[in-house]
């Protein structure tokens, strides 16, 4: 899931400031916490009551998506209403914002909310925690199944550093556990400790930067072979 | 002779209405008689109720109205018992009316006569410290609302006569004597206070600043004589230092009683506690001899009350009160624990009367011929506390032995228990049900309304212009007949509002009268007799929240009659049928446990006929009364539990489950499935039952190794290894020289911070039976407070007459024990003597209960219901609803609600029985029918509603993959709270939805006066804030005009954007009401509230809109005159700031600038 944060109304509003008909478009999808359409409703008549105070009116029309992450969904749901309005204001992470600027790109989508992470829930008490950080080569199977390029501070391939006290990582003041030695202890509960003697290469971070794409099959042709090989 | 399906109900306290209650809900008719004009008794005096502070009268009044309603009750007030004749299943009694001098059926409870009654005389209610008119009501939230005329003061000038519109007065009504039939007859008497005047020891009456403590109750309460200011009798001063005196008229043979009133040292804590709440400068002091905190988190109370609110403690009992005649202050004299004499001065003393039996418990017992006990309380069996000597009579509450509330509330339901066995035979043999006319279908039509607008006599119409009302209401769009009455609430005008429906096909009928609290359900049935569904009506509050409140403004209140009748049509509109769930209910019932409670449930449920599962996990039944051999009482449990185990096992209906664990429970009420394995070899079984009853016990501490020696020497021993050897090896006994024993020993500390009440007791037992082997036997009881609450007192005075020494030790310098020279020495301190050592040749240590923690919680989270700190199981109300959990069909008793003796303990398993037969004597279960209901599509699965929601009633599951979202609507009681919570808007809060609310609010804040008053739009939950300001009606606490109340059924079910809407919609202000926390109706919709207004606050700031535009304030049913302030000075705030636009920048203005 990812995690959001929704931005301060004021800097919402300085985005939206130069429209007047605004859609606001809430996610169904993994967004947490969730932003439908009770959120988006709010979010509309939040920013109409600060134009109001901002001496100017606002329209604006509260909907939700399914998922605006995906192209066909959002682009299905949205797009009868995309010519009656100025400007979007979506309530999806970085993704949904992403997605709908470039499947309408005749009008701008603004977001509303600040993308934290991709995070997982735990005790079922709305504490998400990240455990992945999308590196792209993945280390869990040699650290019992903890990440140290999400838990430790310095994304450390062999640790742990010498900056942990009893098990804090001085990063932060001794508040944040060490990854590292929460991989030691669980390698050694499972008698796994070979595991963790290993030696860990030096990252490839160029899978880790920016920008990243990615076709998850290879692109398949129906075209005969021997024109595409014309084509070459 | 043939058995009687009606039972006669004594007494309409709290004890009454519950018996009334469970037995109506049981299928019985039922009457209640009650001596004076109200039903609610002594609870309706009560500010607030201990441990939880929880506010009385609102928590009582919803009490009173379902009492009131019910079909099966017939209330029959100013009412007493003549004469009784007849034998167990039919009885004749004779019943005696004295007259009201008015017409019950005709008085609309309008108070117009209170108000022109020329002569003032004494308002009993509140303690004689206020006045009222010779004809009145007993409070303002009596039920039933009818005015009596006190004939003693009415001096007939027939004002009264003149102005009652309702022609209800009749100076010639005489008294009324009618003669029933009933099956069972139920005693709830109550109690009397004790008059501490009858001794001049305190001054009390002398001293004008020494008050009792239900005086002082009512000077604590908003709706008493000072509307909650603190102030002094002799000078209206507030008294900066307060004495609260403990065991006046209690545990002294001299003035009062012998035994303890078991209610005073907790009622005297939270005396103590809300006086310094509301006013910081008051200092309480408490003098008491011991802390009798028993019941359940009562310890944590009193720790709270010391530590958290500085309430002083001494223990001394005051021997006299000298008053100084300049200041009128008094002067205390007293010796401290080192042993000096100091005196202090004090401002006011209360004293903490304790409770004697009601005066007339003596002359009824005799009419019916029932035994009384030494202190004339009635006398009940060993092991069955609530029958009396007569068969077919029983008793519940204060009548038996003085007990706190929630203890009352138990025996109230017991007795039901008690009754159902007795005439389960003739259950539903007197309950009239009404036929109705099948109801019309209005499906796609559209909105018919009709209104009918009351005069109420002069209360509506003296104030607001009816009839411009009227005329205003005709011409609204979809209002297709509008009209006006003298009372809508008479008899001939509902036959007037079927005859109008017909005539005009309405198909929605709005009533603007007085509150829906009160009347809604009258017009609800009114119209369903009509044929249309009862969901279908609304009522505009335009007396209470309108004429009664702003009598000085006509105009205005017209104007704002008109609004609330706009905004009520708006609503209207969008009202739908809605029908009631109904299920089958599975007539047979799972008890966990096979303890005396257990047990004694289960052969209270198969002696009705219902089959019961009892699942025991241990290989024998009996539980840990296998332990106890005699009561402090000496009856003799050993012969008594044979006999319940023996009954139990040769019962065809209860089938026994030993050695059983429960691998599943699935269902709801009416409807569950357990799958359980039992026996040595684990057969499995799968079976159906309707309603489930946990009673899963207790189990005595036991010590850590070496904690007192423990384990380590065998001379110290757990006191029940001691009445082993009492009741076993007595020649043991012989032997001794001296016995040590130390009490609290796993209780009352950190590890459990909690009494387990029946220590005491079984230590004194203990000696008293060992004093009674041996009686050179020295004995000496180390204890940190002997509660031996209720009768047991008796049994403390005699162990001290036999020669037990108590020594108390502090809570802080616990006990030593050290072997020296193979002897066990017990050191203990003493602040006024020094250390004292005691030789013992045995030590019997005083083990506390404990839960088994990780067995309880494994099946809370099976049942889904919850426990507290200590892992006791955790009821549905502490006060109201001890026998119950908050999801309906789950019913606790016994040591898993915490820690009970073998008595108490029967008490509440006959209570959970009875509550169970409520359910089980039904065929169909019919559940709430505003709920909320859940659109699948919408829903994304978050699972928001199942956080927020107390009940359990909604939520997200997944089956096979797919996700189902559903509201369980038996379990659902329509609090709305998960629809505001809902990202979605997948759910939809039905009646109160926002479909409803929205175009409410629309209309609410559109301004159609000019007259440049702020226009507040307020949300007031329907069970505190909205009865509030119904009191402050009641009590005419006037408040500005420009508000328009919307009633919600909980403050939690308010969403954010109802706010947002009003302030857009033009409101300048916008307020919510709610119960105070932890008194929330549905058990914690106003946490959600504040969270959401929190938010709510922090938002509307940044929007440029003034936060003080926006107000939450907790106000509670008996807070009529804060909620009249709250508005006031709200008003003036707003006025300040002027209307909403003065937020807004305009344009013009940005340009120019």
């Amino acid at each position: 899931m990812i995690i959001t944060k929704q931005k301060d109304i004021e800097e919402i509003y300085e985005m939206i400031k130069p429209y007047s008909k605004i859609l606001v478009a809430g996610c169904d999808g993994c967004c947490q916490p969730p932003r439908s359409i009770n959120e988006a409703k709010l979010l509309a008549q939040m920013l109409e009551l600060k134009s109001r105070s901002e001496g100017k009116e606002l329209q604006w029309k509260a909907i939700t998506v399914l998922r605006q992450c995906d192209d066909r969904i959002a682009a299905t749901t949205l797009r009868p209403f995309i010519e009656e309005y100025d400007a979007i204001v979506s309530l999806a992470c970085g993704l949904g914002v992403g997605m709908l600027n470039r499947i309408f790109p005749s009008i701008l989508t603004f977001p509303a909310q600040d993308s934290m992470f991709g995070g997982a829930e735990n005790n079922g008490e709305n504490y998400f925690v990240e455990y992945c950080e999308t590196c792209g080569e993945c280390l869990l199977g040699v650290t019992g199944g903890i990440c140290p390029m999400a838990g430790c501070a310095k994304n450390l391939s062999n640790g742990p550093c010498g900056g942990q006290v009893e098990g804090k990582c001085e990063v932060g003041g001794y508040i944040h556990e060490c990854a590292w030695v929460k991989i030691w202890e669980r390698l050694k509960k499972f008698n796994r400790l070979d595991l963790f003697t290993i030696y860990r290469p030096p990252r490839n971070y160029h899978l880790w930067s920016s920008p990243r794409f990615m076709h998850i099959y290879e692109p398949i042709s129906n075209e005969p072979e021997q024109k595409k090989e014309e084509k070459i | 002779m043939e058995k009687i399906g009606s039972v006669l109900v004594v007494g309409g306290g709290i004890a009454g209405i519950q018996a009334s209650m469970d037995l109506a809900d049981s299928g019985y008719k039922v009457y209640l008689v009650e001596s004076t004009m109200s039903i609610g008794g002594v609870m309706s005096q009560l500010d607030k109720t201990f441990p939880t502070n929880d506010c009385s009268i609102c928590i009582l009044a919803p009490k009173l109205v379902a009492a009131g309603r019910h079909e099966n009750i017939t209330l029959l007030i100013n009412t007493n018992l003549e004469k009784i004749d007849g034998n167990p299943g039919n009885f004749t009694v004779e019943l005696k009316q004295n007259s009201l001098l008015l017409d019950q059926e005709k008085c609309t409870g309008c108070g117009v006569c209170a108000q022109e009654c020329p002569v003032e005389a004494i308002d009993f209610f509140n303690e004689g410290l206020s006045n009222r008119a010779a004809i009145s009501v007993k409070f303002p939230q009596a039920v039933p609302l009818v005015f009596s005329i006190d004939k003693e003061l009415c001096i007939g000038c027939g004002f009264c006569k003149g102005v009652c519109k309702a022609k209800a007065i009749d100076y010639t009504l005489e008294d009324k004597f009618t003669t029933l039939n009933v099956g069972a007859i139920v005693l709830a008497l109550g109690f009397d206070e004790y008059d501490p005047s009858l001794t001049q020891q305190y001054g009390y009456s002398k001293y004008l600043n020494v008050v009792t403590s239900i005086e002082f109750e009512r000077v604590l309460s908003a709706s008493g004589p000072h509307s909650g200011l603190i102030l002094r009798p002799s000078d209206g001063i507030i008294p900066k230092k307060v004495a609260f005196l403990q065991c006046v008229g209690s545990r002294d043979k001299k003035h009062g009683a012998e035994y303890c009133s078991s209610v005073c040292c907790m009622y005297t804590a939270k005396e103590a506690v809300i006086a310094k709440e509301h006013m910081e400068i008051i200092n309480p002091t408490i003098f008491s001899m011991d802390v009798r905190a028993v019941g359940k988190d009562f310890d944590k109370y009193i720790e709270r009350a010391q530590n958290e609110y500085g309430i002083r403690y001494i223990r001394s009992r005051i021997s006299d009160i000298k008053e100084l005649p300049e200041t009128r202050d008094l002067v205390l004299h007293y010796e401290n624990e080192e042993g000096k004499v100091v005196s202090e001065v004090y401002n006011l003393v209360v004293l903490a009367v304790g409770a004697l039996p009601n005066r007339s418990t003596a002359e009824l017992a005799k009419k019916l011929n029932i035994e009384l006990n030494e202190y004339n309380f009635c006398q009940t069996k060993p092991f069955s506390p609530v029958e009396t000597s007569r068969e077919g009579i029983f008793v519940c509450g204060m009548i038996s032995e003085p007990k706190d509330i929630p203890e009352t509330v138990v025996e109230a339901s017991a007795a039901a228990g008690a009754v159902n066995l007795l005439l389960s035979d003739v259950r539903n043999t007197l309950v009239t049900e009404k036929e109705l006319p099948k109801e019309i279908d209005i499906s796609g039509e559209p909105p018919r309304i009709g209104v009918f607008i009351c005069h109420c006599g002069i209360n509506i119409g003296g104030v607001v212009d009816v009839p411009e009302v009227v005329e205003y209401a005709s011409k609204l769009p979809d209002v297709i007949y509008a009209e006006r009455n003298l009372y809508t609430c008479s008899a001939d005008t509902q036959t007037n509002i079927k005859e109008r429906i017909k005539e005009h096909n309405l198909n929605r009928v709005i009533v603007a009268s007085c509150t829906p609290r009160t009347h809604e359900s009258l017009f609800q049935a009114t119209i369903r007799e009509a044929g249309l569904n009862k969901y279908l009506f609304d009522l505009a509050n335009i007396r209470d929240q309108c004429s009664w409140v702003h009598m000085h403004e006509p105009d205005q209140a017209t104007e704002k009659a008109k609004d609330l009748v706009r905004m009520s049509i708006a609503r209207a509109r969008k009202l739908v049928p809605l029908q009631e769930q109904q299920i089958e209910v599975i007539p047979k019932g799972m008890i966990i446990g096979g303890g005396v409670a257990g047990m004694t449930a289960a052969l209270n449920l198969a002696n009705q006929g219902f089959e019961v599962f009892l699942v025991e996990k241990s290989e024998k039944l009996g539980g840990f009364s296998h332990n106890i051999y005699q009561t402090l009482e000496n009856h003799d449990v050993q012969e008594f539990l044979k006999d319940l185990i023996n009954k139990v096992n040769n019962h065809k209906l209860i089938n026994v489950f030993l050695n059983a664990r429960i691998n599943s429970i699935g269902g709801y009420v009416c409807n569950f499935t357990t799958k359980i394995s039992f026996g040595e070899d684990k057969q499995q079984k799968e079976f159906q039952h309707g309603i489930i009853i946990v009673a899963t016990g207790a189990h005595e501490y036991q010590p850590k190794i070496g904690e007192f020696l423990f384990a380590k020497d065998d001379r110290v021993v757990l006191q029940s290894d001691l009445e082993k050897i009492l009741f076993t090896e007595e020649n043991k006994i012989n032997d001794l020289k001296s016995i040590v024993m130390i009490q609290c020993v796993g209780s009352r500390n950190d590890e459990n911070p909690y009494c387990s009440r029946m220590c005491c007791s079984e230590a004194i037992k203990n000696a008293l039976k060992a004093k009674e082997i041996n009686p050179n036997l020295n004995i000496t009881v180390l204890y940190r407070d002997i509660r031996t609450y209720g009768f047991k007192e008796k049994y403390y005075n005699l162990a001290r007459e036999k020669g037990v020494i108590f020594l108390r030790f502090k809570d802080e310098k616990p006990p030593e024990i050290k072997l020296e020279k193979g002897n066990l020495n017990v050191y203990i301190h003493k602040p006024d003597i020094g250390n004292i050592k005691l030789n013992a040749d045995l030590v019997a240590l005083s083990a506390g209960i404990v839960a088994d923690g990780t067995a309880n919680e494994n099946l809370a989270k099976m049942l889904k219901v919850p426990t507290n700190d200590d892992k006791f199981f955790l009821e549905a109300h502490v006060k109201l609803r001890p026998s119950d959990f908050a999801t309906d069909g789950i019913f606790l008793c016994g040591t898993a609600r915490g820690t009970a003796t073998i008595r108490e303990s029967i008490a509440q398993a006959m209570s959970a029985a009875s509550r169970a037969t409520t359910i089980l004597s039904k065929d169909i279960y019919i559940t709430e029918g505003i709920i909320s209901k859940v659109d699948p599509a919408l829903c994304i699965g978050c699972n928001r509603c199942a956080e927020v929601c107390s009940y359990g009633a909604v939520g997200v599951k997944f089956e096979d993959g797919l996700m189902i979202s559903e509201v369980n609507p038996l379990l659902c009681k329509g609090c709305g709270d998960c629809a505001a919570e809902c990202p979605a808007e997948a759910i939809t809060m039905s009646h109160f939805g926002r479909i409803q609310i929205e175009p409410m609010i629309t209309e609410a804040a559109k301004t159609t006066d000019t007259d440049g008053q702020p226009r507040i739009v307020a949300f007031l939950c329907n069970w505190c804030s909205y009865a509030g300001a119904d009191l402050a009606g009641v009590s005419r606490y006037q408040y500005p005009p420009n508000i328009r109340t919307i009633r919600v059924m909980c403050s939690g079910g308010i969403p954010k954007s109802f706010i947002l809407q009003a302030f857009l919609e033009g409101a300048d202000g916008v307020f919510v009401g709610g119960c105070h926390l932890g008194d929330c109706h549905y058990i914690a919709g106003n946490q959600d509230t504040l969270r959401r207004t929190n938010e709510i606050g922090k938002i509307i700031g940044s929007l440029g809109i003034n936060p003080e535009r926006f107000m939450r304030k907790w106000v509670s049913a008996s807070e009529g005159k804060i909620f009249a302030e709250t508005i006031t000075k709200f008003t003036e705030k707003l006025k300040k700031l002027g209307p909403i636009e003065n937020d807004y920048k305009k344009e013009e203005v940005l340009i120019t600038k």
